[in-house]
């Protein structure tokens, strides 16, 4: 599988807001994770400086805000917000969808012995929506 | 407080009076019933004191005090939203604070699950406070617990970064689905229990611990509960407390033949292991055998 979600430039916010939508408090709890973040937004050089952004399959696009803690390698968390029209609900199917999709692209990114067939095996199992 | 949005047939379960006290900052809920000599009832992860409501009563009517607490981050006490407000070691010293707050001596401790490594910390290390051990589908030694505990699927990709939060967090995957995996008699749990723990953990960031506490077990050495958990194990080995192993018959995660067996070479003064219909929430299929089998067991008891 080829995840569909894509790195993106930061898009305008004008007239949008950030619609927080899931946190990791811990997402060095296996390291391998938080060095895909790492390796994915150039998190060594950028730092705290900007977040990252990605579009996913739905089109819309979603902000990751790395979180640094003192004592721990950075990034130690990560905040995921949807950019959606400022005065408007979102649809929450959608962004759970999408959601599954980063959680795809991330177990990807990570790779062996990680993969998206126990990550839909599991999501299966649990009979979370996205992944029937 | 009442259980929010509890139906009829589950609120009738658990007709307890709330009671609260505040340990290390936090509110924790907990229900203290009867007059005697005090049995403390401690769950697990994701569930909560109604765990042991086919335990409750039989107690009380023998004339035992039986206190229930929820640990904090579940059932009705208050739930931190931090991952960071959680450790093993603080929520033994929250039950801690709680025995100190009532003033208990003489203490049966019955663990299930979490209930087992925060338990016996705190019972290993306040031996005077304590009568009676009764240990059930728990562990206490460090890495690994089991063989499952080191797999990819399903166990830790469940609790892994990000997909912890989205799994157990938005979707409340482990108190309804999880929970139903782990029992026998999967209707009567639909029927019986699964909306009380379910009701508890109404929103995503009420859920955290559910997720917070698989990432606790230790997998290898360098794993944070590591020291604990080699304390626990050699504290626990030197142990001559009384105790009672009962273990579920079904449990395919902790299950007896590793982990009850592994409990009686700690404390071969124990009575059990006593194998009861059971997965991992043996207490939703045997509720009424454990509690008989409880109450065996501390009439036998010495005088104190």
């Amino acid at each position: 599988m080829t995840s569909q979600i894509k790195i993106i430039e930061a898009p305008s916010l004008t007239e949008k807001r950030r619609a927080f939508v899931l946190i990791e408090d811990r997402v060095g709890h296996y390291p391998e994770f938080r060095d895909f973040f790492d390796r994915s937004f150039d998190l060594g050089r950028i730092g705290l400086s900007k977040p990252g952004y990605v579009c996913a399959p739905s089109s819309m696009v979603y902000e990751l805000c790395f979180i640094g803690r003192s004592g721990e390698a950075f990034p130690s968390g990560v905040e995921i917000s949807a950019i959606v029209d400022a005065l408007e609900p979102f649809d929450e199917t959608v962004v759970d969808r999408d959601l599954w999709e980063i959680l795809c692209w991330m177990i990807e990114g990570v790779g062996a012995p990680w993969s998206v067939e126990d990550l839909d095996a599991t999501g299966k199992l649990y009979r979370i929506p996205a992944a029937q | 407080m009442l259980i929010p949005d509890l139906p009829s047939h589950l609120r009738d379960q658990w007709p307890y009076a709330p009671k609260y006290a505040r340990v290390n900052g936090w509110r924790m809920h907990y229900i203290d019933e009867g007059a005697g000599e005090p049995v403390v009832l401690l769950h697990g992860n994701p569930t909560w004191g109604f765990l042991y409501r086919d335990v409750i009563q039989p107690l009380l009517k023998a004339g035992y005090r039986v206190i229930v607490p929820d640990m904090i981050g579940f059932g009705l006490s208050e739930k931190p939203v931090n991952e960071h407000a959680h450790s093993l070691d603080g929520h033994s010293a929250n039950l801690a604070g709680l025995m100190q707050h009532l003033k208990l001596e003489n203490i049966t401790l019955v663990c299930h699950d979490w209930g087992g490594p925060t338990g016996l910390s705190y019972a290993l290390s306040h031996q005077d406070k304590i009568r009676a051990l009764v240990i059930m589908s728990t562990w206490a030694w460090p890495a690994p617990p089991a063989e499952f505990h080191t797999r990819i699927f399903p166990w830790r990709t469940m609790h892994a970064p990000l997909v912890g939060p989205y799994l157990f967090g938005r979707h409340n995957a482990l108190a309804g689905r999880g929970v139903y995996l782990s029992v026998v008699d999967r209707e009567k749990f639909k029927q019986r229990g699964m909306g009380a723990y379910e009701a508890v953990l109404p929103d995503p960031a009420s859920r955290l611990l559910t997720w917070t506490w698989p990432r606790w077990i230790p997998l290898d050495n360098s794993d944070r509960a590591n020291e604990r958990f080699r304390w626990l194990e050699s504290s626990l080995s030197r142990c001559k407390l009384p105790a009672m192993i009962i273990w579920g018959r079904e449990d395919e995660v902790f299950d007896a033949a590793t982990f009850a067996t592994r409990f009686k070479k700690m404390l071969p003064h124990a009575e059990g292991p006593h194998l009861v219909t059971g997965r991992h929430f043996l207490l939703e299929d045997s509720g009424p055998e454990i509690a008989a089998l409880v109450l065996q067991f501390l009439k036998k008891l010495p005088a104190q």
